[in-house]
């Protein structure tokens, strides 16, 4: 990863406005932004480890935890919402024992909400991987995931 | 002087003339028209958070903050119509709706201290007030202010955990109003970048990375953020239900050479809390967590010495004061001038260096005036001194080119100069450091040379080489330390302590003779200067340090014997030691106990600099002050009160001192520098006497050395420094 992420940093400048570009390209790179990336990039802008994460954590593009092997998102927009989205939350937060933003211990699944994918007529719906699912129920998402492995 | 432009301005009705570049805030306050604000502060940028500033300004939509709009000619501000007053109001039940406002608008305010109490056989108290700042609070003050007497918002508790589990400092962010003072004091005041807000919208916190602690996140300790916090959200362990001061007494912190200003707060008689002075000229407030948070337990600690006693055989016997000078003396007395020794600390003050020397010398009648720093620096002691007493200031960093540093991590002392290599360091200055490990400076170094001191001479050989090599460059290292240019080595207590530091003295101060390089010495040893011109040192009489700024050194191992086995041992603020003569008989005259394993025959019990007031001289050669805040601890009395006691009982009529006064009108006679104006000690060079004493002394293990004072550890008796030393040796 070391030199992963040297090559990453090589494409930028070393002032700190390029902090956000270079937090995007290390999240393409390695699909989030693990606590030793934080630490070369706080070394290459010279800016404390502390406030890389400040900036970090406040955008919702970047996470901190590993990727599972598919992504799960569940859209909690206005019409989704309405049509019982955060149960469907809920309940794949209780089944697969993690809180949203977190990965699976196996790194099989991992959870995120949405504000809005684009097709509130079809709502709830959620995106698996680059799927997406409409009209979902708790017990439509339990047999689904079973697909994924 | 050019005169400073300025502008008319209109505050509420009144005209005003106010410099230009203010901002209205600043205007108005110097106008003594008071905006009320919670995120402002005078030392920190403007901001604009708290948004309880809001004015209204003729041709300005809107509400201006009036902390972030700057004044203009002919501008006419309004800061208090009716309409500005709703608004602020409305602005502060925001920010209430998520602070427990029980202390603010109770209709039982008044009473709830004095009913709080009951009597009852539970551990039941009634009242809601519970926060660690009432009393003290910015939002009592400005709730009060901005008139509001309800809330009309649910209060959002946001049930957050309160955070103990660093050292020195506890934080409820239940009742963090989100101001950014904290936030921007570590990043734009102390350059430290510990904390920053995470998350945004209703889940911003205040913290570091990730889940770490503070101390993981490389925080300082320096407490700059709990004095800007305007709630009780960030307290102070030690101090936190003390409450408001009775009194602040201004002294300098004797932790280090820095001599940093300090405001003692006092209350009942007790220093309980300590806080920086941002205009002091040395350290600009920047003070280090030794001086912001080990006084009060030093000072405190429940081991300080009460009152004089004997050993005997079952323990130790109570004695007056009378009893235990007689002792003393007849001691001294039987051992005489071959049989005795006076030990003294380095971090006592003047009057009382100036008294130990005449003890020694006057009473007793010998040069044996010993202390730490022979047995620290031992054969090196010749070069360290020459580089001490010509050690440049802080400001020499800001204009350098070029900065070394050489076994320095300034993270838990030295905090002013690491700050000001830090600012030097992000602007165009270059910085190399030189270290065991990764220090608290690489991050912003162009280099950091991070290896075993065995091997820093050879690349302090390199810098040499590449700077007088003619015109080609050398590799690596120092191709950007330039021959002409201003560069500045800070030589470390890492350097000063390691097995290395002859051959890395050497070549400092041959890059101070020959390659014009600036020097600044960080060593811990407070009064050294004081040490050298009162002349508690063998070999040089008060006053060595001449009025021209030059001092003629004589080794101390060829004037004494450093070693030879002592009758008799006088400890003054001091603690026997690994290397120092043995002594058969040890008087030991300090605020703390030896350190287990030392047998003390007397202990007579001494005042702090906290209960005594005295002066001490800074590594940049200022005379400060330390002053009286509280009385002295139990039967413990003045350093040169006790000497002189001894000293009167062996000689009739020796050092007969009744006052402070007394000792400083002698010194002024014979030490050059302290009768002046600008009370600071000339120094400009060392010529070195005779030559260097072969078999010189020196410490087995001084790399570890922990922060201490008088010879006692910081950490055997303030909690939090445990904690600091622990993470300083990892």
């Amino acid at each position: 990863m070391p030199e992963q992420i040297q090559k990453v940093l090589g494409k930028h400048g070393r002032s700190p406005d390029e902090l956000i570009p270079i937090l995007q390209d290390v999240q393409a790179a390695f699909g989030y932004i693990a606590e030793d990336s934080v630490k070369v990039i706080s070394r290459y802008l010279r800016i404390s480890e502390n406030q890389i994460y400040g900036v970090s954590s406040f955008y919702a593009q970047f996470r901190f935890t590993v990727p599972g092997r598919h992504g799960i998102k569940v859209c909690l927009g206005t019409a989704c919402h309405v049509r019982g989205g955060s149960t469907l939350l809920d309940s794949l937060e209780h089944g697969l024992g993690i809180h949203c933003g977190e990965t699976t211990e196996d790194k099989r699944f991992d959870v995120d909400r949405v504000a809005c994918l684009g097709c509130c007529a079809l709502s709830p719906v959620v995106q698996i991987d680059r799927d997406i699912y409409s009209r979902m129920t708790v017990n439509k998402l339990t047999e689904l995931l079973k697909n994924y492995e | 002087m050019t005169k400073e432009k300025k502008v008319s301005i209109i505050i509420d009705n009144r005209k005003v003339e106010a410099k230009a570049g203010l901002t209205i805030l600043q205007a108005a306050r110097e106008a003594g028209v008071d905006i009320p604000s919670l995120c402002a502060l005078e030392h920190l940028p403007s901001y604009g958070a708290c948004r309880l500033c809001v004015v209204e300004v003729d041709g300005i939509r809107g509400f201006p903050t009036s902390c972030t709009t700057p004044v203009d000619e002919g501008m006419v501000i309004r800061t208090d119509t009716a309409e500005v007053k709703t608004l602020r109001q409305e602005v502060l039940k925001l920010l209430l709706s998520e602070h427990p406002a029980s202390c603010l608008f109770c209709g039982e305010q008044d009473d709830c201290k004095d009913f709080q109490g009951t009597i009852r056989k539970v551990g039941v108290t009634t009242g809601c007030r519970y926060c660690p700042n009432d009393s003290l609070c910015e939002l009592q003050d400005i709730t009060q202010k901005v008139g509001l007497t309800e809330t009309s918002y649910p209060v959002y508790y946001r049930n957050f955990p309160v955070e103990k589990e660093d050292p020195f400092y506890d934080r409820d962010y239940n009742l963090c109003i989100l101001c950014g003072r904290c936030v921007r004091v570590c990043n734009e005041i102390r350059l430290n970048g510990t904390l920053s807000f995470k998350q945004r919208g209703k889940l911003t916190t205040i913290g570091p990375a990730f889940a770490r602690t503070h101390l993981e996140a490389g925080c300082e300790f320096c407490g700059a953020c709990v004095a800007v916090c305007p709630t009780g959200a960030l307290s102070a362990k030690a101090s936190k239900w003390s409450g408001k001061p009775d009194e602040i007494v201004e002294t300098t912190c004797p932790y280090c050479p820095t001599g940093c200003t300090l405001d003692l707060k006092v209350k009942d008689g007790e220093v309980v809390d300590v806080s920086a002075d941002y205009d002091s000229p040395t350290e600009h407030g920047l003070i280090c967590v030794k001086g912001r948070f080990a006084i009060p337990e030093y000072v405190l600690s429940p081991d300080r010495l009460a009152t004089p006693t004997l050993l005997v055989p079952e323990g130790h016997d109570l004695v007056d004061w009378d009893g235990a000078l007689d002792l003393a003396a007849e001691k001294i007395k039987e051992a005489g001038a071959k049989g005795s020794c006076v030990v003294v600390s380095p971090d006592l003050s003047n009057e009382d260096l100036f008294v130990a020397q005449r003890f020694a010398r006057e009473v007793i009648g010998t040069e044996a005036i010993l202390s730490p720093v022979l047995y620290d620096l031992g054969s090196d002691l010749r070069a360290f001194v020459d580089l001490v007493l010509t050690s440049e200031p802080i400001d020499c960093v800001e204009s350098a080119k070029g900065i070394l540093s050489i076994g320095l991590d300034t993270t838990y002392g030295f905090t002013p100069l690491g700050i000001a290599v830090k600012k030097a360091a992000r602007k165009e200055t270059a910085l190399m450091t030189i270290d065991d490990g990764e220090c608290n400076l690489d991050f912003l170094a162009e280099e950091a040379f991070q290896s075993d001191p065995e091997k820093w001479p050879e690349y302090l050989d390199g810098i040499m080489k590449s700077m007088s090599g003619n015109g080609k460059k050398g590799k690596a290292p120092s191709s950007f330390f330039k021959k002409g240019e201003r560069n500045v080595a800070i030589v470390g207590p890492g350097a000063i302590f390691s097995k290395k530091r002859k051959e890395i003295f050497e070549r400092v101060l041959s890059m101070r003779n020959d390659l014009g390089w600036k020097v600044i010495v960080c060593h811990p040893y407070t009064n050294l200067l004081g040490m050298l011109a009162m002349g508690a040192f063998p070999g040089l009489m008060p006053g060595s340090i001449k009025s021209d700024g030059v001092l003629k050194f004589k080794d101390p191992a060829a004037v004494v014997d450093l070693k030879g086995k002592r009758k008799v041992g006088y400890f003054v603020g001091e603690v026997p030691s690994d290397g120092m003569p043995q002594c058969d008989y040890i008087i030991y005259q300090n605020a703390l106990p030896a350190p287990e394993g030392v047998k003390a025959n007397i202990n007579l019990p001494a005042a702090l600099f906290t209960e005594v007031p005295g002066t001490t001289i800074n590594f940049e050669g200022r005379i400060l002050s330390f002053n009286k805040a509280s009385e002295p601890f139990a039967d413990s009395m003045a350093d040169w009160w006790i000497m002189s006691g001894i000293a009167g009982r062996i000689k009739k009529g020796a050092l007969k001192y009744s006052s402070l006064a007394g000792i400083q009108s002698e010194i002024k006679k014979v030490v050059p520098g302290f009768a002046g104006k600008d009370k600071k000690v000339p120094r400009k060079k060392v010529v070195m006497e005779g030559k260097a004493a072969e078999k010189a002394v020196s410490r087995k293990n001084t790399a570890e050395m922990p922060a201490s004072f008088r010879g006692v550890p910081l950490h055997d008796h303030v909690a939090g420094m445990k904690v600091i030393e622990e993470r300083r040796h990892k």
